[in-house]
């Protein structure tokens, strides 16, 4: 089998592949004027056969990266009669309750290429006000004189019922050719006008860049007789088809960053980790994810570009929690003797002082190069020397002299203060969803991920902490493991004691038909698909939903609903520390998650659990480290991952290192290599822990 | 004692931490839109003392005041000795909290060694209190025992024992008990929450550490406000606005006079000339001024930091009693929130002349919101709907003012999706949408303000609250005013008339009501209004060709002038 992912960031193309059971990676710097050249350099400089590939899968920032720059098409917006102004006037809150310079998300698309249409759906999706054909015309009419390219049809309760909506959509693609259509209940089934709106329109406003984009890289790979598939990632997780991409770009914004946290889930699958967390940590930013049963949690929707002043998007994906604090955060001191890390950062250049490209700020690679955490001489694999006179010199300059410190006592602060701002974060993923960290595994990756993930688990008392093969190139990695994945959603209310059999059935029989015509759409065999599908329900009078597997329509009828109300009880309770079992539920949403494994199923079989050989075995050094107090550093043994044996086991205080990380070990900490070459740690006990069972 | 430096970054990001994840427990799990649309609600850490160790950002900024008072009132009535784990203590006692009864405090001590070190606590509001109005206050009530139950400082939970009597006395008295005793659910599982943070705080740090680094945040927070309230120029400045009437004596409006003194690195706020609290519901107890003025100060020193003790050591308030701002008992306080918006606005406008590069024109300046209630046709069951609208804000030394945001007194407030309005009332909402010309005219344009239309399905009754529909939201620097709030009931029968503090209005099937809410006032001459604004605000229908001509003298190219 011979499969690649290629994944474009914003500094580095990543590309990741199988061929003929070996690992391929490849980093090229990303091509920012024309992304597709950098698919094909990274494709070349991986040597690869283009024609003998069977599947190409892509991650890419284009789609959010026209919403941030607003660099997307001009797009129009047509609504229901009254209503134009519902995606301007938004929520109406002011997330910045104190500022009085507070500024209101920005519609993508201008007020005055917003047009009505007199018509009207109710709640329960009956006809109202019917919808002339003429009328759609006229608006036709209106979108050509305005030259758009793009239009987003959100009409209200269309995700009741849609018929207005795809007669409007019918008749504009007749009348408005190489329009590019976006009919709302096409994306999102869901009520709520605004975000519902919101998510439509950053659909339509990205959608011609995008597919434009899709289009060239499809006609590269096809004049190089590319005989394979081509996968899109997703936010969700999973990835869908090329074709699918060019109708829902605006389900590929986070297609990036999720592709980590499936592989972190995939380790947890292999070593049996039931509670997990996903822990990232780059050069600017650390991200966290709690994965429990092999799967990230997975949340509806975000706002991009912020909560205070972002565009809504409403649909599934992969629940990361992300603070600005990576290895090229910089430390600095306010007036009142604060010390800060972030969110700042050096980034590649002029990066940390220790790289010696003039860079005056510490930043946090600096603190762990003076607390003797990281090797100078083999960072980069020792392609990039490390002067770490420089970092000493920055360290002391800006922040132990303003603040009274020694120089290794202010590095070890900067340490403890990123250290704790990640534990925040890292707590608040597992704390949230109602897990206590004392009950998880930590799984790190990422170029920093390895080296503070044993000092945050030790803060937050999370007892074990996993470093997979190749962490500095994990995410890319988690590309070839993504399924293909379709998320359905149908907004059905009811008391759930008194939920219309017949309603749901046919909202069961609405959603599979809706995920076979998918399947039939894209050529996919239906056999092996995975349907699971879940009701979104609250106790009556809440908002927010939880949702409660459930296996079919009977399930939801009031004789059979009485498992699924404990079970919906036990969640909250889990989750929020109470629950109200006498008190009526709530159903809103039916949703569906429809999953098709990558064919073939080798991914995990070719590297995760591959039995590992290890290189050829490097001498152990030994090298003073800082841990707890910063003026007595002890020595470490340091040791070259690459070259330990299955089974190999190391006591803390240790470094391991290899090509593109380091794992820290404490003192007492115990490393085990596992039989597929991951680091399986057992966090020290602190003091008075011990006897917690 | 010193405390280390990267010991207290730790600490106080602990610290906000722990209030943020009190808010998510209590927002997520809450059962009435005031608190998870509307945001009602503050969590925060109260020391032994009464002092606000921190609070969550997020909630409604008039909570800035006091969550501490309430739990003072606990702490003298029990002593620190009186608590045990497993307590749960209820507080809405009208003038201690300063507020309207529906706003109801749950707090817990939190222990440490065998003590109390800390009490984790909220407020939130509940839908009904009882009383003699359906939800919270209408004009109509004189005296606080037509508002509700009070509750002063008793303990729902004794050691983990729920008193049965109180909360018999809450199922029989509540119009909504579902709802309201599951936000009292909520609110303990946040109590709970904020106790099992601050505890582990504690042990890892230790009980003096953690008080040192409190003091030393308090601290900090102190010096910076100081240093920067030091760059305002002293002077004693005074503002006055008005409030329309008191709902009862319509032609009497209501004096809103402030006097700020700036001096050295302290602001003083004095509200001596106030108008004296009036026989309806528009009062509030003294915590109401001191928020308004905490909010007005929030937003001129730090207001990206969050919420502590020592930033507001630097503001005096001077608040007599027996005004509309601090009212004597039994004075009615349930709207205590109305006059807020504009108190603020009036004690920034005094200092626009200190502050000419900070201060905005004035905003729609009420609190913007609808109440409908009645029972169901076909189940009978009782509903209440209930709304929040913006308007706009006015023009600001940077640019234009927004439009359709929630008042100053509202920060993170959402507004009730049409959608779900539609699926869970009898209502149709036939428009929603800004309302042209409504923002004040100026060099910067105030924002514009909403209108909203209901029509009712079915037979209904409606509480409508509107202030500030004599007295425009104010320009700035030769800015002109913006359009006021507005209500109109049409009848299915055809006729209309406006309406504007009425309570019980019965509503048959058919009949529209039509919210019109105010815009923001204007900043600098509308003259200096760069064309291509215009012209930009003409092509997007936020101002009319009239509009453009009466009050811009802009004329279209290539047309004539009229």
């Amino acid at each position: 089998m011979q499969r690649v992912g290629i994944d474009i960031g914003g500094t580095f193309t990543d590309l990741v592949g199988f061929r003929d059971g070996a690992i391929v990676i490849g980093k090229t710097s990303t091509t920012v004027d024309e992304p597709t050249r950098g698919v094909a350099d990274s494709l070349i400089a991986a040597d690869t056969d283009i024609p003998a590939l069977a599947e190409l899968l892509h991650g890419s920032t284009i789609a959010i990266n026209t919403v941030l720059e607003r660099t997307g098409a001009l797009t129009a917006l047509v609504t229901t009669k009254g209503f134009r102004d519902v995606y301007a006037i938004g929520r109406n809150n002011r997330p910045e309750a104190f500022n009085l310079n507070f500024r209101r998300p920005r519609p993508l698309i201008p007020r005055e290429l917003s047009f009505e249409l007199d018509e009207r759906m109710n709640a329960a999706g009956e006809v109202l006000r019917p919808l002339d054909e003429g009328e759609i015309a006229r608006v036709g009419k209106l979108l050509i004189e305005a030259g758009v390219d793009s239009v987003a049809i959100c009409l209200l309760h269309a995700y009741a019922n849609p018929a207005h909506e795809r007669l409007t959509a019918e008749i504009l693609e007749q009348s408005c050719p190489g329009l590019f259509i976006t009919s709302s209940h096409e994306i999102l089934r869901e009520y709520r006008e605004y975000e519902r709106t919101s998510t439509t329109a950053l659909n339509a406003y990205v959608g011609p860049r995008v597919r434009a984009y899709l289009d060239r890289l499809g006609g590269f790979l096809d004049e190089r007789q590319f005989q394979g598939g081509i996968q899109i990632m997703r936010s969700n997780g999973g990835t869908m088809s090329l074709g699918q991409a060019r109708e829902q770009p605006v389900s590929m914004m986070e297609s990036g960053p999720v592709a980590g946290m499936i592989a972190a889930g995939r380790i947890a699958t292999l070593l049996d980790l039931g509670q997990c967390i996903g822990f990232d940590m780059g050069g600017t930013t650390a991200k966290s994810s709690l994965i429990v049963d092999g799967a990230p949690e997975i949340r509806d929707g975000y706002h991009i570009g912020g909560y205070a002043s972002g565009q809504p998007m409403q649909l599934p994906v992969v629940d990361i929690v992300e603070i600005g604090a990576g290895g090229g955060s910089i430390a600095w001191c306010d007036a009142h003797g604060g010390l800060h890390v972030g969110p700042e950062s050096a980034g590649a250049d002029p990066g940390p002082a220790c790289y010696g490209k003039g860079g005056a700020d510490p930043v946090m690679t600096d603190a762990d190069l003076v607390l003797g955490r990281l090797n100078a001489g083999r960072f980069l694999s020792g392609r990039m020397a490390l002067d770490a006179s420089l970092s000493e010199a920055a360290i002391r300059e800006r922040i132990a002299d303003p603040l009274g410190l020694g120089v290794n006592d202010a590095a070890a602060g900067i340490a403890r203060i990123t250290d704790a701002a990640m534990s925040l974060a890292v707590r608040s993923v597992s704390v949230e969803r109602g897990y206590d960290p004392r009950d998880c595994t930590l799984i790190a990756f990422g170029g920093a991920g390895p080296l503070h993930a044993v000092s945050i688990a030790r803060e937050i008392h999370v007892p074990r902490v996993v470093v997979p093969l190749y962490p500095g190139n994990f995410s890319a990695l988690g590309m070839l493991l993504a399924a293909w994945r379709q998320d359905f959603v149908q907004t059905l209310v009811s008391d759930l004691v008194d939920v219309d059999p017949a309603a749901a059935l046919a909202a069961f029989e609405s959603l599979r038909t809706a995920a076979r015509a998918r399947m039939a759409e894209e050529g996919l065999d239906p056999t092996p698909a995975v349907y699971q599908f879940a009701a979104d329900l609250r106790y009556r009078g809440q908002e927010h939903t939880i949702p409660v597997p459930v296996g079919a329509a009977g399930d939801l009828e009031g004789g059979g609903s009485a498992g699924l109300r404990a079970q919906f009880d036990l969640l909250h309770e889990r989750r929020y520390g109470h629950a109200a079992p006498d008190e009526t539920i709530q159903m809103v949403n039916l949703r569906l998650t429809l999953e098709l494994a990558r064919d073939g199923g080798g991914a995990d079989a070719d590297w995760l659990s591959a039995p590992y050989a290890p290189d050829d075995a490097q001498p152990d050094q030994i090298r003073l480290v800082v841990y707890d107090d910063p003026e007595t550093p002890i020595d470490a043994r340091i040791v070259w991952r690459p070259g330990l044996a299955a089974g190999s086991v190391i006591e803390g205080p240790a470094v391991i290192e290899e090509p593109n990380s380091t794992t820290l070990l404490f003192p007492g900490d115990i490393a085990r290599i596992t039989e597929h070459g991951h680091i399986d740690i057992a966090i020290a006990p602190a003091p008075g822990e011990e006897d917690r069972t | 004692m010193t405390v280390h430096p990267i010991t207290l970054e730790v600490v106080r990001n602990g610290l906000v931490a722990c209030a943020e994840d009190m808010a998510t427990a209590l927002c997520k799990s809450a059962y009435n839109m005031m608190i998870y649309e509307v945001r009602d609600y503050c969590c925060g850490l109260i020391d032994t003392e009464g002092r606000m160790v921190s609070q969550n950002a997020g909630g409604l900024p008039i909570f800035l005041a006091d969550l501490g008072a309430a739990v003072l009132d606990g702490i003298e009535r029990y002593g620190l000795d009186g608590f045990e784990p497993g307590d749960v203590i209820i507080m809405n006692h009208a003038y201690i909290c300063g507020q309207h009864l529906n706003n109801i405090v749950i707090y817990t001590p939190c222990f440490f060694e065998g003590r109390v070190v800390a009490f984790a606590a909220n407020r939130a509001h509940w839908v009904d209190v009882g009383g003699t109005r359906v939800g919270f206050g209408s004009y109509g009530t004189n005296e606080i025992f037509q508002e509700g139950l009070q509750f002063r400082s008793l303990k729902l939970y004794e050691a983990g024992k729920r008193s049965e009597a109180i909360w018999q006395i809450l199922e029989d008295n509540l119009r909504f008990p579902e709802s309201s005793l599951g936000d009292l659910r909520a609110q303990m599982a946040s109590c709970r929450m904020g106790e099992r943070r601050i505890t582990e705080l504690f042990s890892r740090y230790g009980a003096d550490t953690v008080r040192d680094c409190v003091e030393r945040i308090w601290d900090q927070a102190e010096a910076e406000v100081r240093e920067i309230v030091s760059g305002f120029p002293d002077g004693v400045y005074k503002a006055a606005s008005r409030l329309d009437n008191d709902g009862r004596n319509l032609d009497v409006p209501l004096d809103i006079k402030v006097t700020v003194t700036i001096e050295g690195s302290t602001m003083t706020v004095d509200y001596s000339d106030m108008n004296p609290q009036v026989p309806t519901p528009l009062n509030s107890g003294y915590s109401g001024g001191l928020a308004a003025a905490r909010v007005a100060f929030k937003c001129l020193t730090q207001p990206d930091a969050p919420v502590n003790e020592g930033g507001f050591r630097p503001l005096t308030l001077i608040s007599p009693e027996g005004t509309l701002v601090n009212a004597r008992p039994p004075a009615a306080i349930g709207l205590w929130s109305i006059a807020l918006p504009t108190v603020i606005d009036t004690i920034l406008k005094a200092l626009a002349p200190a502050l000419p590069d900070r201060i905005p024109a004035a905003h729609k300046g009420d609190m913007g919101g609808c109440s409908f209630y009645g029972y169901r046709e076909g189940d009978g069951k009782r509903f209440l709907l209930m709304n929040i609208f913006g308007g706009g804000w006015g023009g600001r030394p940077t640019g234009d003012g927004e439009s359709a945001a929630v008042s100053i007194c509202q920060g993170d407030v959402r507004n009730v999706p049409i959608e779900v309005q539609e699926t869970n009332f009898p209502f149709l909402i036939e428009r929603f949408a800004l309302r042209q010309d409504s923002g004040g005219a100026g060099e910067h344009r105030g924002g514009l303000g909403v209108e909203i239309t209901y029509r009712c399905l079915q037979a209904t009754v409606a509480n409508i609250n509107m202030e500030r529909i004599l007295e425009a939201p104010w320009g700035l620097y030769g800015g002109a005013p913006a359009r006021v709030n507005k209500a109109i009931i049409r009848r299915a029968d055809g006729t209309e008339r406006e309406v504007a503090k009425e309570t019980n209005i019965q509503l048959e099937a058919g009949d529209l009501v039509i919210f019109l809410t105010a815009g923001g006032g204007g900043y600098g001459e509308a003259a200096a209004r760069d064309p291509a604004k215009i012209e930009a605000d003409l092509r997007a229908g936020l101002i009319s060709a009239q509009a453009a001509a009466d009050d811009y003298g802009f004329v279209p190219a290539g047309k004539a002038a009229p």
